[in-house]
């Protein structure tokens, strides 16, 4: 006999407390009533016949107290939940991983039923198989783990947790699954692993190797449910848009279509700024290829940019999950630059270019100049303390050997030359910098957390870090003393620097990935945002470091809430790994190196649930003992 | 009604603020009662009652030497002429009768519902009330252990107010010994009469030998048993302490329907006893129940038995 309600040790703590309840109150009954009467010596004649049935009397009163204590043990052993241990080792314990993710929203079940439909059903029926002495927890698998169900025989409980599942735009996280497995499994009879899924995890970014060895020695089986079969999709695989650094009333927008089939397929992209049609194109996709297609010089839209995909070939696309991206343009807002500079014409004349900027012009004795500024550029010039503002420095010489500087001096470098730049830092894209002919330049040592974005061989060029916990840029050369002010990239180096302070501080984020933790820029020093999802849930997240941190699992437009006046912001998020557009299910599942086999076949029967017995008899007894105390057999 | 129509007036603002054991109901119901018992005495003679005792009265009696001093009006001049003695001519003498009303006002009497006592009282007043309108002479008297409180004797209806103030206050207390005190009583009350001893009879020691003190003192007794239904068939079930309300004794009983059952039993047997004691001795016995209204006790004592009569 086990118990796998109430252990032995709870159940016989519950029947010692409650059964010493009993005989005190039993105790506290015995204590008789006083009762006066006229003449007690009439009573003596029938008492002294009594004696002669007191140890029946006695036998009565015992057999009273016998027949509660009994049914407090029945009680207690009913809450102990007992089974025959035979039996209950003979039983399987589950686990089943319901795939939650993205591809799982492929309708390519019956009846255009969805995959996750179609597992859900599964999942009805895998409950209805359970054995007498089976059990079960129900879990959801998407970016991680989630169990829905304790593990329990009780079909009602596993059939609410079934109601309870929920697909998501997020890839499926197989190692929490596995990790979730392994240890409820652990040292349970019988134990098998149950997933119910299209097979199409991601591996790739979750790798279950680690489990290889733990699975292996647990025998634990694990077994695969195949959902879905055919492959027929084509889909977005990335969508962003960026305001032209020159012209931010204008926009360009990149959109990659994603083909993960071998047909070829006819389909119409169409894009819509804040909810209007802006663009339309029918296109062909080949088989396996990603198609990247730029739209350029979008005017006209604030705030967002919508993709839409429909394939226009007649042919099924059984996900129309990634057949929708969203975007949200970066705020337009006139940047503060304030520039200390004894003179510089090629400075002056290439901040001109950006509308969107306004220039302060101060000389270098007037540092530091009143007012709050987005950028502070120092040309020639080292202020005597660290700027409370980001800062680009132009060959930043310290007045003397003493004085502050961002950059230690060590000497300078004949004729540099840009040798080394990285390419994918934003402060250099889109200029060419190979061939600028510079005259000297500062040699100069960073410090930790510098980085040095170009450099010569002999020390570096453009150098990006913190001072203070503010950014600052430096040009290491004078540029007036090379040919970088003849170049178009001299004003988008100006232009990329000052986006980069502004952007950086904002932290902006075109559109965020599902299945991914995301920091959402909040303003105005909130310590909790509302985050409104594109159902329209709504949920309090924390801020740290003035972002909003939220694991977000579903592609759309979200809105932000946050400080004191609910100042709403939106923001955008698609679906995530690219490789969800990958629908065509696997033959075969591999996880830790052990292949997925067939589930298990329950044998539906009468569970022998031992304490709705023990419940009955209580109650039969309650029922002799109260025809007996009413009918004066036990009083 | 008329009776206690001045009576009323004086007793009003007293009556307001006593209990209502002798309320105007009672007191109506009192004067119904003599006059149904005036009924029930028709022809006798009224309110008078011979003794034993010889003396001035009319009836001749007996003849006797004379003797230097009697009146001489009292000569037999018949027998003197016939035979030539002196004797002189007894009478018996004429007396009111005394009546003793005698109630146990023991701590087993407050017990019931309604309260013994409180329908001995009743009894009392009424049986006083009677007698008092046959010009008899009423005494009251309570009892426990000893006896109590006692209504000097007095005569004529009136009176009966008297009888009212004393019941009124009397209050259930002590324990019951009859033997001792009507010992007492009969040793205080010369005069013999009448004695009705109303009781629930529960004397732990002896109720005979209460009533044999009435007797051994030529007395005419009347018991009057004060009987609560209840006392037969209490209502009690369980595991009881049973604690007797005089004495404190105790005992510890489980009471189920078959214990009740051989208690009423027992408590018929002992009022087959007190009956077949006072059948034997003939000693006039009447039980009387709390549930049933006391005027209508009244009447049945006085058709059934010779009370007053």
């Amino acid at each position: 006999m086990t118990f796998t309600g109430l252990s032995f040790t709870q159940v016989l703590t519950v029947l010692g407390a409650v059964g010493g309840g009993v005989v005190i109150l039993y105790l506290l009954k015995l204590r008789r009533r006083r009762i006066d009467v006229p003449f007690v010596k009439l009573w003596e004649q029938v008492l002294a016949e009594k004696q002669t049935t007191r140890l029946f009397s006695q036998l009565k009163r015992w057999l009273s107290l016998l027949i509660a204590l009994m049914i407090v043990a029945a009680i207690a052993f009913a809450l102990g939940d007992p089974r025959n241990a035979g039996i209950t080792e003979d039983g399987r314990t589950l686990v089943v991983l319901v795939d939650a993710s993205a591809s799982m929203q492929a309708t390519d079940e019956e009846d255009g039923q969805s995959r996750f439909e179609a597992a859900r059903e599964t999942l009805g029926e895998l409950i209805t198989e359970l054995g007498p002495t089976d059990r079960m927890l129900v879990a959801q698998l998407d970016a991680s783990a989630t169990p829905l169900s304790p593990m329990t025989s009780d079909a009602r409980v596993l059939e609410e947790a079934a109601e309870a599942l929920e697909v998501l735009d997020v890839a499926a996280n197989p190692r929490a699954g596995l990790r979730l497995a392994l240890d409820v499994l652990r040292d349970q009879p019988k134990a098998e692993v149950i997933l119910l899924s299209d097979g199409l995890l991601d591996e790739e970014r979750f790798d279950t190797s680690a489990f290889s060895e733990r699975l292996a020695e647990s025998a634990i089986a694990f077994s695969w449910e195949k959902m879905g079969e055919k492959e027929s999709n084509v889909g977005i695989g990335a969508f962003s848009v960026r305001r032209y650094p020159l012209d931010k009333s204008q926009s360009e927008v990149l959109v990659e279509l994603y083909n993960p089939t071998d047909e070829e397929r006819a389909v119409e992209l169409e894009l819509l700024g804040d909810g209007e049609t802006v663009d339309v194109q029918r296109l062909t996709v080949h088989g396996g290829e990603r198609l990247r297609r730029f739209f350029r010089n979008i005017s006209g839209v604030d705030q967002t940019l919508e993709a839409r995909l429909k394939p226009v070939d007649g042919k099924p696309d059984h996900l129309p999950a990634d057949d929708r991206a969203w975007a949200r343009l970066p705020e337009r807002r006139r940047a503060r630059v304030v520039v200390y500079s004894a003179g510089n014409l090629y400075l002056q004349a290439a901040l001109l270019l950006d509308e969107y900027l306004e220039v302060v012009e101060a000389a270098p004795s007037d540092y530091p100049l009143e007012g709050r500024f987005d950028v502070a550029i120092f040309d020639s010039f080292v202020p005597p303390s660290p700027p409370s503002t980001p800062a680009l420095y132009l060959y930043p010489v310290p007045a003397t050997d003493e004085a502050w500087a961002p950059l230690a001096v060590e000497g300078v470098i004949e004729t540099p030359y840009f040798d080394h730049i990285d390419r994918r830092h934003p402060l250099v894209q889109w200029t060419a910098l190979g061939d600028v002919n510079v005259a000297t330049a500062l040699q100069v040592e960073l410090e930790r957390g510098d980085r040095a974005v170009a450099r010569d061989d002999r020390g570096p060029l453009i150098v990006t870090g913190a001072r203070q916990d503010q950014p600052f840029v430096a040009f290491t050369f004078d540029v007036r003393q090379s040919d970088l002010p003849l170049r178009v990239a001299w004003p988008l180096l100006l232009l990329n620097t000052i986006d980069h302070f502004v952007q950086e501080r904002d932290g902006f984020v075109s559109s965020y990935e599902t299945g991914e933790t995301w920091y959402v820029p909040v303003g105005g020093g909130a310590r909790v945002a509302t985050i409104v999802d594109p159902q329209g849930h709504e949920r309090d997240v924390p801020v740290v470091d003035g972002r909003a941190v939220y694991a977000g699992v579903r592609a759309g437009m979200y809105t932000l809430r946050a400080g004191d006046d609910g100042a709403e912001e939106s923001f955008a998020a698609n679906l995530g790994p690219g490789s969800e557009s990958i629908i065509d299910p696997p033959d075969e599942v591999v996880l830790a190196g052990v292949t997925a086999g067939e589930p298990s076949q329950g044998e539906a029967g009468v569970r022998q649930e031992i304490w709705i017995y023990l419940v009955l008899l209580a109650l039969g007894i309650l029922l002799v003992e109260w025809l007996t105390y009413h009918r004066r057999m036990t009083v | 009604m008329k009776l206690f129509g001045r009576r009323q007036k004086s007793e009003k603002k007293r009556s307001a603020s006593d209990e209502d054991l002798f309320d105007e109901e009672m007191q109506r119901r009192l004067e119904v009662l003599a006059l149904v018992a005036r009924r029930i005495y028709r022809g006798r003679q009224r309110a008078e009652r011979r003794t034993r005792k010889t003396g001035a009265g009319i009836e001749f009696a007996d003849h006797r030497e004379y003797a230097p001093g009697d009146d001489f009006r009292y000569l037999d001049l018949n027998v003197y002429q016939r035979t030539g003695r002196l004797l002189i001519r007894l009478f018996e003498e004429e007396e009111d009768l005394s009546v003793y009303v005698i109630v146990d006002t023991s701590r087993s009497m407050e017990m019931g519902d309604p309260p013994k006592l409180q329908y001995a009282k009743r009894i009392a007043a009424a049986l006083s009330y009677v007698a008092l309108a046959n010009l008899d002479r009423v005494s009251v008297l309570g009892f426990s252990d000893q006896m109590e409180t006692r209504l000097a004797p007095t005569r004529g209806k009136n009176r009966i107010f008297k009888v009212f103030e004393f019941l009124r206050p009397l209050e259930a207390k002590g324990e019951t010994d009859m033997k001792t005190a009507l010992r007492t009583f009969a040793a205080q009350n010369k005069r013999r009469g009448i004695a009705i001893l109303i009781s629930d009879l529960y004397d732990p020691k002896s109720f005979e030998d209460g009533i044999n003190q009435l007797r051994y003192a030529k007395f005419d007794p009347y018991v009057l048993h004060v009987i609560d239904p209840a006392d037969a068939r209490p209502p009690l079930h369980g595991d009881v302490r049973l604690v007797d309300h005089e004495t404190g004794e105790t005992r510890e009983v489980t009471v189920t329907p078959r214990i009740l059952e051989k208690f009423a039993k027992a408590h018929a047997r002992y009022q087959q006893q007190i009956e077949e004691f006072c059948g034997n001795k003939q000693v006039n016995y009447h039980a009387l129940p709390t549930n049933v209204p006391f005027d209508e006790a009244v009447l049945r004592i006085l058709r059934e038995g010779g009370l007053l009569a």
